[in-house]
């Protein structure tokens, strides 16, 4: 998960291609055939990886889905696998990460469109790309040689003065630094230039027209911004942050090297944790029968989290689309 | 304003009430000017705290890395375990540059003939497969890379008996880079100008001609695009290849020889106890950036000059 992937085409507004391929026309030649003939490599290349993962993940949901869904510790190789752990990890780190990387990528976004000048623009934006390209496992080297100690060095005892912190988040005393609360930044660091890549393009796009009535009628540029260009950059924003939740739960090596790899659920963010990807990563090595199993399980769980991200921010991106050619 | 005190004779209570109105109006423009400072200070705020740890990033990343990458052995010597005699003998990495090119142009092999075939295909026909590979490629583009390990496990590793292999990575890879592909091919192929096909059609050309000889060169731009930039996501790519490829201390070209890749040792060295392993991790991330920028720069680069030309 690295690269931006191009938002997909306005279907609505182009007809589709060649009248030659529809299925009124006679002339079907090899060429037609090759094509299809991709196609349907393709749908089972698809179908094959969708089916193959349900497959193996049977034997433990024919039997221990109970235990998957909310059962706590994972005795291996004998089981019981209890994914509650992972499912919670998951949620929370990409959750935390999300709120710090929607936040301040908004901001980024915004001052990339309407505060630097014209030609630093450009420059900015492909930086921003380049760095959405950067392997996530490069982040998480980062995170796990530099980010650690200085959580352990800096951040904790910091956090720990302040008053309520250790009951918030916790006070693991003196361990190798790694925590759900730095798997969340490194995922917010690692989220940031998708995130911004995206919604920097939606801003963008916002009609002129508007921006220059909002800013005649005497707005400032603060109330042009949050009157004018958010509300109309609204559902491509969602989408963006779709994406980029789809992003972080997926995400697996950068948080195997950072959340510290335990199997316990737990609430307080400065304690290790783990995902259900980066579990996966971590315990396939050794697994055998059951455990394969259950992490193919996990896999599944994985898998209809992010389809459903991902169908909802591409429906999101495509609306935006529709909404700005009314505009 | 001078003109209307004139003209009407001003009363007091009017006074009083215009005073009151224009201070009214210029406390909340005030109000307004201020919160928009404010917030427009906040944004940029923002942008520099978006920015401080990526360039962070990118500093520790040359800065610790350029003095591994400038020794010759890093590149031609295999890996070698330190021990308590030799604690900086880490040898070179020249078993995961040749693995991670290798996986890559097997990956390759088996993407980009389907992916830019489907692509051609999606562009043109607006039949139910295509709408349902429309939907499918979108969904497969952003799904988890360790699903593509998963898959790549139980179809190669276990159910061929494969073992394994570079193989196995490769087609976790090229099932990764496959939607890329397709979107990016079909996006290109749309772009082509309509009317560019339709002289071919009126000068009598055969529809196939017509695609292979006019279209395709004139999409050629966007579609080599989109596979190099498949190619450096696949490239950096390690929970799919972590599952499969085997993580082999030999350089080897071979199919179903076990191989390493960069981003595989990136992941073992830094979660190793030797500090000289540690150390010589970032060399082996700086050359994967490197791959990986050099080739979206160059992707990026091409198409604008391409898109100049045009």
């Amino acid at each position: 998960m690295s690269i931006v992937i191009p938002p997909p085409p306005d279907f609505t507004t182009h007809e589709a291609g060649g009248a030659e391929f529809n299925s009124a026309t006679p002339t079907r030649t090899w060429y037609h055939y090759v094509l299809i003939l991709a196609s349907i490599v393709f749908a089972a290349v698809s179908v094959g990886f969708i089916g193959t993962i349900l497959w193996n993940a049977l034997p433990d949901f024919e039997h221990h889905t109970g235990t998957l869904l909310g059962g706590n510790g994972w005795q291996s190789p004998a089981g019981p696998f209890g994914g509650l752990a992972m499912i919670v990890g998951t949620l929370e780190t990409s959750v935390v990460a999300l709120v710090i990387a929607v936040v301040i990528g908004l901001g980024t976004s915004i001052s990339i469109v309407f505060l630097l000048p014209r030609r630093f623009r450009n420059v900015v934006a492909t930086l921003v790309e380049l760095l959405a390209a950067v392997p996530s496992v490069v982040y998480g080297l980062w995170g796990f040689l530099v980010l650690a100690p200085w959580m352990l060095k800096t951040v904790i005892p910091w956090l720990n003065s302040w008053p309520f912190a250790k009951e918030l988040f916790g006070n693991p005393g003196q361990q190798d630094g790694q925590s759900l609360l730095l798997a969340s930044i490194v995922l917010a660091v690692m989220i940031l230039p998708t995130f911004v890549a995206i919604s920097r393009e939606v801003i963008s796009v916002v009609p002129n027209d508007l921006i220059e009535a909002s800013l005649s009628l005497g707005a400032t540029r603060w109330q042009m911004i949050r009157e004018v260009v958010l509300p109309t950059a609204k559902i491509g924003l969602f989408g963006a942050t779709f994406l980029a939740l789809a992003r972080a739960t997926g995400e697996t090596v950068a948080v195997a090297l950072v959340a510290g790899g335990v199997a316990n659920v737990q609430y307080h963010l400065l304690y290790p944790g783990t995902s259900i990807a980066s579990w996966i990563a971590t315990e396939f090595g050794e697994a055998q029968g059951n455990e394969i199993a259950a992490l193919m399980a996990l896999g599944v769980l994985l898998m209809l989290v992010n389809f459903g991200l991902s169908l909802i921010s591409r429906g999101l991106v495509s609306r935006q689309r529709k909404v700005l050619a009314v505009v | 304003m001078s003109d209307m005190t004139e003209l009407v004779e001003p009363v007091e209570t009017g006074h009083q009430m215009r005073d009151e109105i224009r201070s009214i109006s210029e406390r909340s423009r005030a109000r307004r000017q201020v919160r928009s400072r404010i917030m427009v200070v906040l944004c940029a705020l923002a942008l520099l705290v978006t920015a401080v740890p990526l360039v962070l990033l990118l500093f520790q990343l040359f800065n610790r890395g350029l003095p591994v990458v400038l020794h010759i052995g890093f590149y031609t010597q295999l890996p070698q375990t330190p021990s308590l005699i030799a604690p900086n003998a880490t040898g070179g990495v020249s078993n995961a540059i040749l693995g991670t090119l290798v996986l890559t142009l097997y990956a390759s092999v088996m993407a980009i003939p389907v992916g830019v075939l489907v692509g051609v295909y999606l562009a043109e026909s607006d039949s139910k497969l295509a709408a349902t590979l429309r939907v499918i490629s979108q969904t497969m583009a952003g799904a988890p890379s360790i699903l593509m390990g998963l898959f790549a496990f139980s179809f190669i590793v276990r159910d061929l008996h494969v073992g394994f292999s570079a193989i196995a990575g490769s087609f976790a890879l090229a099932v990764l880079m496959l939607p890329v592909i397709v979107i990016s091919s079909e996006i290109a192929v749309r772009g082509v100008p309509h009317t560019l096909r339709e002289a071919g059609l009126a000068l009598g050309a055969k529809p196939h001609k017509v695609s292979m000889k006019i279209v395709l060169p004139a999409a050629v731009t966007g579609i080599v695009t989109g596979i190099i930039l498949a190619i450096s996501r696949a490239i950096g790519e390690t929970a799919p290849v972590l599952l499969v490829i085997g993580g082999g201390y030999i350089n080897s070209w071979k199919p179903l020889d076990p191989v390493s890749a960069l981003p595989l040792s990136i992941y073992e060295n830094a979660k190793s106890e030797w500090p000289s392993l540690r150390t010589e991790v970032w060399g082996i991330a700086l050359v994967l950036v490197v791959f990986v920028f050099v080739l979206s720069l160059s992707a990026r680069i091409w198409a604008s000059r391409k898109q100049q030309a045009r």
